[in-house]
Formats: C-alpha cells, sequence, structure tokens
C-alpha cells in the first residue's frame, strides 16, 4: 500500500528514509526556512543531477531563497498557490510516486505541514549533450545527433517541427528501470490506428528492466525470427523529423541515442536524409547503387561459387583461366576458402567494432593488409577470393542502415552454403525464399516492399520515390504511411493562385 | 490496417496469370508445334486465344451471377452434390497440373541447372518453398509475383531484341500449309496451356474489383499470346522447323546462343532459366494454392493449413511418377485433352444454362403471380 504524505515531516522523513536506506549516493538535507529560519523543511536529490556545490543560481537555490524571506505562517500557503513558479515543478501525494519522481533525476522538496513532496528540476542526470552521430554520416545536412537524454531528443524534433501537430505521448516500461518512453508524431498525419496499435504492444509486456531501445523494439516485433527489422533505427533527429512528415511515429526510449521509426519498408532503409537535400540525378545514381549493394551483399560469394564451380560456360575462357591459375595450390574447396574469408572479416569487423577508436583503425590495416596478403602468400586463399569478399563487405558498409545491412550478412552465409552446394539452382532457392519472406514480412501492417508492391493503394505515387528520387516538384504527395486524406505535401504555384484570388 | 485484408489487387492478379500461363506455354508450345504445323503455330496460338477468351466468357458470364464464392454459387445452381462433383473435378485438375508442374520444373532443373542432383531432394525444396508461399495466404504469393515481374520481363526482352538479328525471315514459309486436323490439335494444346485461368473463378472473394476479373484475365492471355507468338517466330526464324523439333526446350538453346554485348558472360542460358524456373514456380504454386483452397471448401475447414501440405504430398507423388513412368506423361496428356479441357468448358456451360433456366422460370412465375394480383 502506498505511503500517503502527511503534515508531518517527521514521519514522512522516517518514511522517505526507509525507502533509501543504504543509499549513499542520494543527499538528505534538513534545512531551516522562513523568515526567521524556525520551520523545517527537507530536501532529498541524487548527488551530482543537482547542482551540489552552489545551489545559488539553481531551480532549487533560488526557491529556498524565496522561501527564506516569507513569515513562517505563509510557507505553506505560498508553497501550495505558487507551485507552478518553478518550471516543471510537479507535486507528489505519495511517497513511492515523490519517490519516482526524485529518481528521473531532479529533487525533492518536503515542508513541515504540507501534506504533499514537491518534485523540483534541476540539471538532471548527466549526458553527452548533443554530438555528430557516429553512424548515418551525410554529406549535405544536419550533423546534429540524438544524445541519451529522451527530452534532448524531442527536443531536437520539437526544434524541427515547430507545430501544434506534433504530439508527445509519454509512457513508462520496465518495472525496475522506470524507462521513459515518448512516442512522437503529427497528430493529423498518423494513420488511424497505428497509434493504438504501437501502444496495444509496448502494453503486452512486463520486463524488469529496458536500458535501450533496441529491447523494446525485439520485445513489440511481429515476426520475431525474421533477420529483417521492422522498425526502422536513426540517430538523426532530421531523419525522425522527416519519418514524423510523412506520418510515421517515432518512438524514443530514455537512455538510448537510437530513434525507433514505425512503420517502416525496404525501401525507407535505403534512403537516406541527404538524397532529399541532394539533387535528384545524385539522390538517384546513389540509391540505384544503395539497392544494387543491398542485393549483392547477400549474394555476391554465392554467385561467385555458383559461376566457377557449376556454370562454368557462363564465364569467357580466358577469366575462367585466370581464376583457375589463381586458385591453383589452394587446398581447400571453393566454398571452404569463402566460408573461412567471410567468417575472417567478421571476426575483423567484430574487432574493429570492440576496440578503442584508433586501435580499431589498426586492426583494419592489420587485417585487411597484413592477413589478407599473407593468407594470399601462403595459399591458404585465392586472391580471387579476397576481392570478391571485400566487394561483399563494401557493399554491405553501402547500405545506409546497420540493422539492415545486418540481415543481408547473415543471409549471405545462407546463400554460400545453398550455391556452394547447389549451385545457380541454390541461388535461385535462396532467392525465392527471401523474396516469400520479404513479402509476407509486414511493419504494422504496412507490406514491407511497400511501394513495389501494392502501389495502387497510393496512386501509384509512391515508386517516384524508390531506385530513382524524382524531382521533389513530383513528389507532391506524402507516401502510403498517412492517413488517407492527409497525403498532398507540396503544392506548387501558389503565388499564381493567391494573385489570382487578389484579383 | 494497410494489408492482412485478404484482397489483392488487379494488377498482382495480371501479374500472376501472366506468369502462370506464360511459363509452361513458351517452354513447351514451339517443340510441339514444331511437329505439328510449322509456321502455322502462329495460328494455333491465335485460335487458342480465340478459345481461351471463350473461356475467360464464360467465367465472366458465371461470375456475374454470383457475390461470395464459386463454390457456393455451384450449390446455389446446382444442389450440394453436383457441386461437390464440380469441386472435385476442379481439385483434380489443380493437384494434376501441380504434380506435372513440379515433374516439369525438376526436369528443368537436372536438365538445365543441376544435372547430377536428384529428383527428390529437389523436389522437395520445391515443394517446401511452395509450402511456404501458399501458407500465409493470397496476399504475400500475389506480392512475390508482382514484384518478379519486370525482374523477369526485362531480360527476357532485352534477350529477345538481341535474338532478332539472327531471324532468318525464310524460314517462316511455308504458310498455311498444316491440315486442319493438325491446326485443331495445336491449337487444342494451346488452349490446354491457358486452362489455369480458371483459377480466377476461385479467385473473386480476394478480388478489389471483383467485376473487373474477367478483363483482367483477357489482358493477361492477350500479353501472353503476343511474347508466346514473338518468341515463336523468333525460335522458328532462327532453327527452322526441323531443327527446332528435335530440340528438348528450344528457348532456353535460343538463349545460350545469344552473344551479349561486351562478351563478359559467353552463355547467360544458365542465368535466362530463371526467368522459366519463376514463371513454373508460380504456377506449382497457384496449383497447390488453389488445390488447397477448393479442398478446403470441400471440407469445411477454412482455417487449418492441412490441405496445403497435402495437395503438396499429392504433388509429390503425381510429379514422381511423371518423372519415372513416361507412359504417365501420355496419361497425363490424355487427361488433360479428354477430361480437363472439356470439363472445364462442360462445367461453365451447364452452370450457365441451368442458371438461366431458373431464373427464366423464376421470372415466369413472378410474372404470372402479378398477373394474378
Amino acid at each position: 500500500m502506498a505511503m500517503q504524505i502527511t503534515p508531518d515531516l517527521q514521519e514522512n522523513i522516517k518514511n522517505f528514509e526507509e525507502l533509501f536506506s543504504d543509499c549513499e549516493d542520494i543527499k538528505k538535507r534538513r534545512i531551516k526556512v522562513g523568515k526567521h529560519l524556525d520551520r523545517e523543511c527537507y530536501i532529498a536529490y541524487i548527488e551530482v543531477a543537482i547542482s551540489n556545490v552552489d545551489w545559488k543560481d539553481s531551480a532549487v537555490g533560488k526557491f529556498l531563497e524565496k522561501l527564506r524571506m516569507l513569515p513562517e505562517t505563509e510557507l505553506v500557503d505560498y508553497v501550495r498557490e505558487n507551485v507552478y513558479d518553478v518550471s516543471d515543478a510537479k507535486p507528489f501525494e505519495t511517497i513511492e510516486d515523490a519517490a519516482q519522481g526524485m529518481l528521473t533525476g531532479d529533487a525533492l522538496f518536503f515542508l513541515e505541514g504540507y501534506n504533499k513532496a514537491l518534485k523540483i528540476p534541476d540539471k538532471g542526470y548527466p549526458g553527452r549533450g548533443v554530438y555528430e552521430t557516429e553512424s548515418e554520416k551525410v554529406i549535405r545536412g544536419s550533423n546534429e545527433g540524438f544524445s541519451e537524454s529522451i527530452k534532448l531528443n524531442t527536443a531536437l524534433i520539437r526544434k524541427r517541427l515547430r507545430s501544434p501537430h506534433v504530439k508527445v505521448k509519454e509512457s513508462f516500461v520496465g518495472r525496475r528501470t522506470n524507462t521513459n518512453v515518448d512516442l512522437v508524431y503529427m497528430k493529423d498525419l498518423i494513420y488511424p490506428g497505428i497509434l493504438e496499435e504501437i501502444e496495444r504492444r509496448l502494453g503486452e509486456f512486463e520486463i524488469d528492466g529496458t536500458l535501450d531501445s533496441g529491447i523494446i523494439e525485439q520485445l513489440t516485433e511481429k515476426r520475431k525470427y525474421s533477420p529483417f527489422p521492422q522498425f526502422q533505427t536513426t540517430q538523426r533527429p532530421d531523419r525522425a523529423a522527416m519519418a514524423i512528415l510523412e506520418g510515421r511515429i517515432v518512438l524514443l526510449s530514455d537512455n538510448s541515442p537510437v530513434a525507433l521509426i514505425l512503420p517502416t519498408t525496404y525501401n525507407s532503409f535505403i534512403q537516406t536524409s541527404d538524397d532529399y537535400y541532394s539533387r535528384w540525378e545524385i539522390a538517384s545514381f546513389t540509391r540505384v547503387l544503395r539497392y544494387a549493394a543491398s542485393f549483392l551483399a547477400m549474394v555476391l560469394p554465392g554467385l561467385y561459387l555458383a559461376m566457377t564451380n557449376f556454370h562454368t560456360q557462363i564465364l569467357p575462357t580466358a577469366l575462367l583461366l585466370s581464376l583457375a591459375a589463381s586458385r591453383q595450390g589452394v587446398p581447400f574447396p571453393a566454398m571452404v576458402e569463402v566460408f573461412i574469408m567471410e567468417i575472417a572479416f567478421e571476426l575483423l569487423r567484430e574487432a574493429g567494432v570492440r576496440l578503442p577508436g584508433a586501435n580499431g583503425n589498426t586492426i583494419g590495416i592489420v587485417g585487411g593488409l597484413i592477413i589478407g596478403q599473407a593468407a594470399v602468400d601462403a595459399n591458404i586463399v585465392s586472391p580471387i577470393v579476397v576481392i570478391v569478399v571485400a566487394l561483399t563487405a563494401l557493399c554491405s558498409f553501402a547500405v545506409p542502415n546497420e540493422e539492415f545491412a545486418t540481415a543481408f550478412r547473415i543471409l549471405k552465409f545462407m546463400f554460400i552454403f545453398l550455391c556452394g552446394s547447389l549451385g545457380f539452382f541454390g541461388f535461385l532457392i535462396g532467392l525465392l525464399a527471401v523474396l516469400i519472406h520479404l513479402s509476407h514480412l509486414e511493419s504494422f501492417g504496412i507490406p514491407y516492399l511497400t511501394p513495389f508492391v501494392g502501389a495502387d493503394l497510393n496512386g501509384y505515387t509512391d515508386e517516384r520515390d524508390t531506385f530513382l528520387r524524382l524531382p521533389l516538384d513530383f513528389l507532391k504527395k506524402r507516401p502510403l504511411y498517412t492517413r488517407e486524406d492527409a497525403r498532398i505535401r507540396l503544392k506548387l504555384g501558389q503565388e499564381e493562385k493567391r494573385k489570382g484570388e487578389g484579383k | 490496417m494497410f494489408a492482412d485484408n485478404f484482397k489483392i489487387s488487379l494488377r498482382q492478379i495480371r501479374r500472376l496469370l501472366v506468369l502462370d500461363i506464360f511459363g509452361v506455354s513458351s517452354l513447351m508450345l514451339p517443340g510441339i508445334f514444331s511437329a505439328m504445323t510449322g509456321a502455322d503455330g502462329v495460328f494455333c496460338l491465335l485460335f487458342g486465344m480465340a478459345g481461351g477468351v471463350l473461356l475467360l466468357w464464360l467465367m465472366g458470364a458465371n461470375m456475374k451471377h454470383f457475390e461470395g464464392g464459386y463454390y457456393d454459387y455451384m450449390k446455389d445452381v446446382m444442389g450440394q452434390i453436383i457441386a461437390d462433383i464440380f469441386m472435385v473435378f476442379y481439385l483434380l485438375y489443380f493437384v494434376a497440373l501441380s504434380g506435372y508442374v513440379l515433374y516439369e520444373l525438376t526436369a528443368l532443373t537436372l536438365g538445365w541447372l543441376l544435372p547430377e542432383g536428384s529428383f527428390f531432394w529437389i523436389s522437395l525444396l520445391l515443394l517446401l518453398l511452395a509450402v511456404y508461399g501458399s501458407i500465409r495466404g493470397i496476399e504475400g504469393r500475389a506480392r512475390v509475383y508482382e514484384i518478379i515481374f519486370w525482374f523477369l520481363g526485362i531480360p527476357l526482352l532485352l534477350m529477345l531484341v538481341l535474338a532478332m538479328p539472327m531471324v532468318n525471315t525464310s524460314y517462316w514459309t511455308p504458310i498455311v500449309a498444316s491440315d486442319s486436323v493438325q491446326l485443331f490439335k495445336g491449337s487444342v494444346s494451346v488452349l490446354i496451356f491457358l486452362l489455369p485461368l480458371s483459377a480466377l473463378l476461385f479467385l473473386k472473394p480476394f478480388c478489389k474489383k471483383a467485376e473487373k476479373l474477367a478483363s483482367c484475365g483477357r489482358e493477361a492471355l492477350f500479353t501472353v499470346t503476343f511474347i508466346n507468338i514473338v518468341i515463336y517466330l523468333i525460335l522458328l526464324g532462327i532453327f527452322g522447323q526441323n531443327a527446332m523439333g528435335v530440340l528438348k526446350r528450344p528457348v532456353l538453346t535460343l538463349m545460350g546462343m545469344i552473344n551479349l554485348p561486351g562478351g563478359f558472360f559467353t552463355r547467360q542460358d544458365v542465368l535466362m532459366t530463371a526467368v522459366w524456373f519463376f514463371a513454373l514456380f508460380a504456377l506449382l504454386n497457384t496449383g497447390i494454392f488453389q488445390g488447397s483452397l477448393v479442398l478446403k471448401e470441400l471440407c469445411h475447414d477454412s482455417k487449418r493449413n492441412y490441405s496445403i501440405y497435402l495437395v503438396a504430398i499429392l504433388s509429390f507423388f503425381i510429379g514422381k511418377g511423371l518423372f519415372e513412368h513416361q507412359f504417365l506423361v501420355e496419361i497425363y496428356e490424355i487427361y488433360q485433352s479428354c477430361i480437363a479441357l472439356p470439363g472445364m468448358f462442360l462445367v461453365l456451360l451447364v452452370l450457365l444454362l441451368v442458371y438461366q433456366i431458373r431464373m427464366g422460370k423464376k421470372q415466369g412465375k413472378e410474372k404470372v403471380m402479378d398477373v394474378e394480383e
């Protein structure tokens, strides 16, 4: 049962300190306030979250300063009536709620004779601030990235979308972590039912803690065994804002710099922010490259095996002889050779990620140049396999979203096995399996392969932003994610229209 | 929300039908024509198309009279027992079709892609994939073929354009040299390959604009006939009637002969096999899906997937039988031309006539009642 806060300060302190016994990081102070300093109050806060060196300039300090100037008889009335003078101050009626309030990083204030506790915000938990994103680099456009503070992240979105239609729905996930989760969306753009669906899914599980949005992503995905992500992730506020403008929902989780975007499609994973900031020719060219890269990242080693082991008649004789010569002396079958190289490359990638910055680069040089060359010299692998594996890696790096690229990295091994043992038949079987899987896959009701399938649902306009990104003049309609009556996003010739109306 | 409404668009149906009837017809018909009619194969394709149009007209005329499923319509018109007999006829057709396509697809794989493979493993893999494709319903199935349509169409178009300079038009003559029996047999062969169009009858509850189903079928039919005529004329112009007669799959042989500019690939028949592989797989999938749909309705069990497994298992045994015993292929051909083909027309015709007679009687009664009143 919840412990009610009473006007008896001593009882409140007793209850509160019982709750936080053996918590040395929580600072508790008894302070005298009032003109004659004869009324006691109690302040509790988490060390570091409040400016405890110099209170004068902090919200807590200013609040206490004011209380010290008032007569004792007016203190309770003043606090009761002027609670909201302090920005984001919030009164609580139970010790448990007050404790939760304090754990969000704010100070808690109890006053003798006042039957509530007051949460007074200050600088909050330490965080990184706004930094450049590590992934999703762009040539043109903002370099701001999300940080671990959810408040900062919502502000970064709000900074870009200054509209009252942008709504932020707050909830808490994790029984012990009580992690703040925000759903950010444009009220008049989201498709009916999607917000309710994500809220339903968030309410479907109970977990002790969520420390990153990745946990929420996995717990709310419908097809858990699919290698393909059903949420898009981003660390870029401009990407998130762009998604909101398309009628999608952005899910932010406290302590995570990665926002989840829903619903999502194959096409949206291939798009980047600067596709829309750059001219359409270069945007389309890189788009085609990325599509090709996503396919080749999955099938290139497999196709190499199918062509060189099963269907040599496809290749010109000169190339075939050159390939055969390069394999001379290699003791392993081609499939094992490719497999060894791919595993070695994955190890290098993993080591590069785990090691600190400068060392990570060294691993790339040591692994890529020295070990690769040594392996070729020692006849463990042939040079052509090194080229194939390196090209495959390049392709996987060209896919803009890391989670999405991972799906192709995993499927690549399936293709190596299928093509290595069944040739081009294995390739076709694998391709059909992936296609069938992708055709069945949906993200919040949107087919994953939209707009290549079901393009009629939005009058075939979504196809203008797929392989090619047509000039912005052609992208007048929002994608299928948006509610049906709000799909127009660009109107041209408005000046002439206004002039016409004026006449 | 958006998906999971178990409805598919006309574009999806059209593409599905094109792949269904294109794959097996373009693979088999040139060989059949070269043995029978020579250059007059083009007329067989046109006569066959006319037969297809008639079939679609009969289907359209019947489809106008029902809102729900085809089975319910048959029950309303003919009664439960005859409707069940008709459904068994359709079930047999789709099961036999999927068995035959499995045999053809496996033979294609063994002949062009994996000569050292075993029928058992190849057909098992194909069936597993077809079951996986069917199990999640018609929406996912339609999406697969909607997406691969152009991926197959563009390379095929490119190859046909590249083959055109090799055509010797003198091989296109003599024209109108076949007798009427040969022309009839050729046209019947074409019509047999068009029978998968009858799947449309069962698609009405799944289609968004169901009133346009028959015209959607016609568009698919015209498209495939056009492509088949182009392919046949190119094949005839390159190989001539006699040489084409000895080739097992002339269109695939042609794909191996075309030289791509640039010279990176010397032979692309293996790569181009993908076009027919996907098209035949589409038909296999259609056979299994439609067969399971009919079986589900017959067993009044709309939720479970047992019917898909059962149709797949039956297809496997039919395919295996056809692969191991040549006489079964001949029996299958007799079944197609003597039972399936006339049966398809007959069922639709009987349904239409009985419906018209009943409606006539009903209207007559109403008139009498009006007069009496």
